[in-house]
């Protein structure tokens, strides 16, 4: 892809972001009472125990039920919700948090500090992984009255004030769990949380209806009557489903990225690619560092600097988010730009490095994500970089069971993913480069089994260390060794547009976007 | 009596031809690379192998495959499907709730296909040779030789976008209040897009087959005796040609109904039509062996009812068939 | 032969037909000649529509690909995979078909059970479990394909084989003496060959139709460039590059057809009572 070819693609939807800013305008405007909104949900969930079920679509419905201590901005600043007021002490080991009054489950009993210990310190070290690694660093957790919690760390780590947000600490209620297996508690068909809408009815295979909880204890909240979730499992049905207005809300990566540009150009559409400020999507290329070609440092970097991101970006992700140019993403914390040695597209540099290294045009295997149109058509896109400078590909398809399969075997060369980052390092970073997460059976830890004694200390003294222009310091450290190694082809920070019809107000307001509720939602 | 006792050996042959598919189905599924337990912990995102393998055990994957496969059988005789492992919810439950609507879907598309095919592979027949009999073969063609869901997708665009008549997805209108007539009305309305073009393919089968029956016995001595005896040419068509030419029609149609139920996949998809066809192909791509299992038994099952039904209705129409042979 | 081929040269669509298939095939035959760029590549800018530059005269897809390219090279995958699967389903039907109407009684009691379970799953949804399992590539397409395409072709050739059984000719050369084997293979089946020619090449068509169907639903082969690929593929983008789908569709539709057309035409040439109808 030439220069002047590119100035040739279509022109990005940037400009609609620009003119149709959702969030600022509505907060002036009084809010209106009642009314249903319409959503798309993709994939149909499995279940709505957020606890249990940690899966995208779960996460979306479920964020309106269960609720946790903390939300987010777009700063990723903490804002209170089930806490009021929260401090750390001056050490980094002592978090105090101090409830909301008067809260009641949806079924009515009371809300207390008591579902906040047994939560943590039970119920999630059992179902959550990501929530158990982190509250390894926890010592005690305790409710001195009812309305008081307190978490003792070992030693301080500092990402902890971001695992308070509802998909990685959902409360769950006590009363209904304790003492039970509660994988097959039957509670989980009927969740109970205290969040501003109540489960009502799921149709399988049609929608999830959610009705709004009159008792909610912030006032004048929510301002929907009821939210319905439709399951529509063909990408351009939901599309016409938009179009036609039988839904208002297209969460993002709901339709197919090519029909973004045309919806958002629609009669009454708005778009927003904010609200993902939280989860940072970053796709990268998996690279098999146990052997092979992609063991050779020279032939990530051929690989790195083959890929034409840029064009991706403006075909594929219609101009949204951002190259990446190093494994953290812009809204990461902790990212430092000028550590990092960069790969930009360069295919003259890929070919000198690739007869540096001798390459006599053996075949690489390269695995696609099969998650719908966009991911395969860009693993075309990538095949063809690749070849254009002389690298032979063969293409491995699976489906999404399979592919799974196969990258929790380590079986595969290149593969490409993306993963999400959770606002810090130590949490959404660290998990695919240290050498104690290469582990067979996850898709979603060091899957490349890259293993650096040196890394594997500064994650893990990044994670500690105490205060963050410490961290700094470490983290710096690390995206100039990460990126030295080419250790994986980092290819775009996503953003996933969030598509609404105009009268749906106030929809997005924190970096947790669509996960964290409508309570503030109101149609006009 | 001699019905009765036909009936009760085809009963006992298609029991054992399901339980064969269940075995064939249950070793074929387990080859599939990935289980569910993979599948869900891959799903949610952030996964050890502690959980994976906390995962296994409640399933039952960790026992030997040949342990699993009995249980399964074991199971299925006592009419227990088992449990779906990523809804939690017993398969049977799950299957029941979706049967319904392709039940809905395929007899409406088998209604509409059997119609019209037969009307129009009759009218052709009548004309052979004439353009009118060109033009209806040609379409029928043209309806046999388009992707399914392509048709599907046109047919979207033109009455749910463009027109605006039909509604392009669902079964029906969710929420508001409405008395059982409108609810009747409004689940017709979602069915005629699905419906036709589902049909639509098999409605050209029909043309063909009606049109080539009826040439055939046309030629047939009977015919040219009718004929000879004076009769006009639409009483010989309509009153004798067409009744026997039909026969073989309804016999395959009969065998394809049994087919249809699990073949709307694709249908469902472009439509958000809440079936099975649908549940099996989720199903698969999550591994939920069960539930995957569990729609074969019962679509299998239906194939061997409908092909019963198909011989008795056979044996009703046609006495000089003898059934058991 | 020759009346043979007067007979069909009478059916004027099916000449049409085979003319149509025979272009196709050429098509297919010439694509490296026509276009030595690989149809994967991208040489535009994306959604160029046709006609809009003359290099490119049928557009353009959503990575910028060359559309008339990816057809020409589709045409081969599509041929390939109809034909290579129709002969595999040939391959398993007619002797399962032949051996159950020639030794009837229990042979014919157990091929028939083994034929009619394979017709009691779904043929669609078998072929979606099959391509899933195997993993999506050409082979576990053709295989699956041809899998769901068998039991028809050993019915059909059961049938005609029964009816053949009875005739005289083949008394004549059991009482000569000749093994099963041998009746099988040169007395009966030359005489049934026509039948199953028809049948054939309507399963090439279908078998297009079924690999697009596939393809559709995520479960075509990635490396390879074929008609059921740009049509999945463009299923997202209908709306804004309406050519994407319709000219592959527009391929697969003509194609099909074509090789309808010639079925008719060999069925009708191929069968006696039609040559006397004609007379």
């Amino acid at each position: 892809m030439t220069g002047q070819l590119r100035r040739l693609l279509v022109p990005s939807i940037s400009a609609f972001l620009a003119l149709a800013a959702l969030p600022g305008a509505a907060l002036a405007q009084q809010p209106k009472e009642g009314g249903r909104a319409n959503v798309v949900i993709q994939p149909e969930p499995p279940g709505l125990m957020l606890g249990i079920l940690q899966n995208a679509p779960t996460q979306m419905v479920s964020g309106n039920i269960y609720e946790g201590l903390l939300r987010y901005d777009e700063k990723l600043n903490p804002k209170g919700q089930l806490a009021t007021s929260w401090t750390i002490s001056e050490d980094g080991k002592t978090y105090t948090f101090k409830l909301q009054k008067g809260v009641k489950w949806h079924d009515g009993k009371p809300f207390t500090a008591a579902d906040v210990v047994f939560t943590a310190d039970v119920f999630l070290r059992k179902t959550n992984p990501r929530t158990r690694a982190s509250l390894a660093y926890v010592d005690t957790i305790i409710a001195p009255d009812d309305e008081t919690v307190v978490f003792q760390l070992k030693q301080p780590f500092g990402p902890f004030i971001r695992m308070f947000e509802v998909g990685t600490m959902p409360i769950v209620p006590k009363h209904i769990y304790e003492g039970t297996d509660f994988l097959t508690n039957p509670a989980n068909n009927t969740p109970i949380g205290t969040g501003p809408f109540k489960f009502a009815e799921w149709s399988k295979g049609a929608f999830i209806k959610l009705v709004k909880n009159p008792d909610y204890y912030e006032k004048g909240k929510p301002h929907l009557d009821e939210i319905y979730w439709h399951v529509i499992p063909d990408a351009a049905a939901r599309s016409v489903a938009f179009e036609t207005g039988k839904v208002d809300i297209l969460p993002g990566g709901s339709v197919e990225n090519f029909d973004v540009p045309r919806l958002a150009k629609t009669k009454n559409a708005c778009i927003t690619d904010k609200g993902w400020e939280f989860l940072a999507p970053q796709s990268w290329l998996w690279f098999n560092h146990r052997g092979g070609l992609t063991a050779d440092v020279r032939f990530r970097k051929a690989v790195s600097y083959a890929i034409d991101r840029d064009f991706a970006r403006e075909a594929l992700w219609n101009g949204l988010g951002s190259v990446s140019t190093g494994p953290f993403a812009q809204s990461t914390a902790f990212r430092d730009e000028k550590a990092l040695v960069k790969y930009p597209y360069d295919p003259a540099k890929a070919k000198a490095l690739l007869k540096e290294m001798g390459y006599k045009g053996e075949t690489v295997r390269f695995t696609p994500m099969p998650y719908g149109e966009t991911w395969l058509r860009w693993a075309e896109a990538i095949k063809q970089n690749l070849e254009d400078v002389g690298i032979k590909v063969d293409m491995v398809n699976t489906d999404v069971a399979g592919w799974n399969k196969k990258l929790g075997d380590w079986d595969f060369d290149i593969s490409i993913t993306f993963l999400y980052q959770y606002g810090d390092p130590a949490l959404g970073v660290s998990r695919a480069y240290v050498s104690s997460n290469i582990a067979h059976g996850s898709p979603f830890n060091n899957v490349g089994g890259y293993s650096n004694p040196e890394v594997d200390k500064l994650f893990a003294d990044g994670a500690t260390a105490f205060p963050d222009s410490a961290r700094q310091t470490i983290y710096s450290a690390v995206q100039k060794k990460l990126s030295e190694d080419a250790v994986y082809a980092w290819l775009i920070d996503l953003k996933f547009p969030t598509i609404t019809h105009c009268n749906v107000k106030n929809l997005i307001t924190t970096g947790i976007g669509v996960n964290d509720g409508f309570k503030d939602a109101w149609i006009e | 009596m001699q019905t009765f006792r036909f009936l009760l050996s085809r009963l006992a042959k298609g029991i054992l031809v399901v339980l064969a598919i269940v075995v064939f189905d249950f070793v074929l599924i387990h080859l599939a690379p990935g289980d569910p337990a993979a599948v869900m912990a891959g799903e949610s995102g952030a996964t050890d192998e502690a959980f994976v393998q906390q995962l296994r055990t409640k399933f039952g994957l960790d026992q030997p495959i040949l342990t699993q496969l009995g249980l399964y059988l074991w199971g299925v005789v006592r009419l227990d499907l088992g449990f779906s492992y990523r809804q939690q919810m017993p398969v049977i439950d799950l299957v029941m709730d979706r049967l319904p609507a392709t039940l809905l879907l395929t007899g409406a598309a088998f209604l509409f296909s059997l119609t019209v095919g037969v009307a129009a592979g009759a009218w052709a027949a009548a004309h052979k040779g004439k353009p009118l009999d060109r033009l209806i073969t040609t379409i029928a063609l043209v309806f046999y030789a388009t992707p399914l869901f392509w048709m599907a997708l046109m047919a979207v665009l033109v009455f749910s976008v463009w027109l605006g008549w039909l509604p392009a997805f669902g079964l029906r209108e969710v929420g508001g209040e409405a008395n059982f007539w409108e609810r009747v009305l409004d689940v017709a309305r979602h069915l005629v897009l699905p419906a036709v073009t589902l049909g639509l393919f098999f409605t050209a089968v029909y043309v063909r087959m009606t049109r080539a029956s009826m040439i055939e016995v046309g030629r047939q001595d009977f015919v040219k005796t009718l004929r000879a005896k004076g009769l006009s040419e639409r009483v010989i068509q309509r009153r004798h040609v067409l009744r026997n030419a039909v026969l073989p029609v309804v016999t395959l149609a009969g065998v394809q109904a049994g087919q249809m139920v699990g073949g709307a996949v694709m249908t469902e998809t472009v439509f958000a039509w809440p079936g099975i066809g649908r549940l099996m192909y989720e199903a698969l791509l999550q591994r939920d062996y069960n539930l995957l299992l569990g729609v074969f038994v019962v679509c299998a099952a239906m194939v061997v009812v409908f092909n019963i039904l198909t011989d008795l209705v056979y044996r009703l129409v046609d006495p000089r068939i003898e059934v058991s042979s | 032969m020759k009346g043979f081929w007067s007979r069909f040269c009478r059916h004027k669509a099916a000449v049409v037909g085979l003319i149509v298939v025979a272009l196709v095939l050429i098509i297919a035959l010439i694509a490296p000649l026509l276009y030595p760029v690989s149809p994967w590549k991208m040489v535009q800018r994306p959604f160029l529509p046709p006609f809009a530059n003359p290099n490119f005269p049928l557009g353009t897809d959503t990575l910028g690909r060359n559309v008339a390219s990816g057809l020409a090279y589709g045409a081969r995958v599509s041929l390939l995979i109809g034909t290579v699967s129709t002969l595999v389903a040939l391959a398993v039907g007619v002797p399962i078909g032949a051996l159950a109407g020639y030794f009837g009684g229990w042979v014919d009691d157990l091929l028939m059970r083994f034929t009619e379970f394979f017709q009691t799953v779904p043929s669609f949804a078998l072929a979606i479990v099959l391509v899933a399992i195997f993993q999506p590539s050409l082979v576990s397409i053709i295989i699956a394909i041809a899998i769901v395409g068998w039991p028809p072709v050993a019915r059909l050739v059961r049938g005609e084989v029964m009816a053949q059984r009875k005739r005289e000719y083949v008394e004549a050369a059991i009482l000569a003496g000749q093994s099963d084997l041998t009746i099988i293979t040169r007395q009966i089946l030359p005489n049934v060959v026509s039948p199953i020619v028809v049948l054939a090449s309507l399963m090439v068509a279908s078998a297009i139709l079924l690999e697009s169907s596939l393809s559709f639903l995520g479960l075509g082969d990635p490396s390879v460039m074929s008609w059921g690929y740009m049509v999945g593929a463009a299923r997202t983008v209908v709306r804004q590059a309406w050519w994407l789908s319709v000219l592959p569709g527009v391929a697969i539709l003509i194609s099909v057809l074509a090789l309808n057309l010639v079925g008719e035409g060999l069925a009708e040439a191929l069968d006696p009572r039609s040559a006397r109808d004609a007379a």
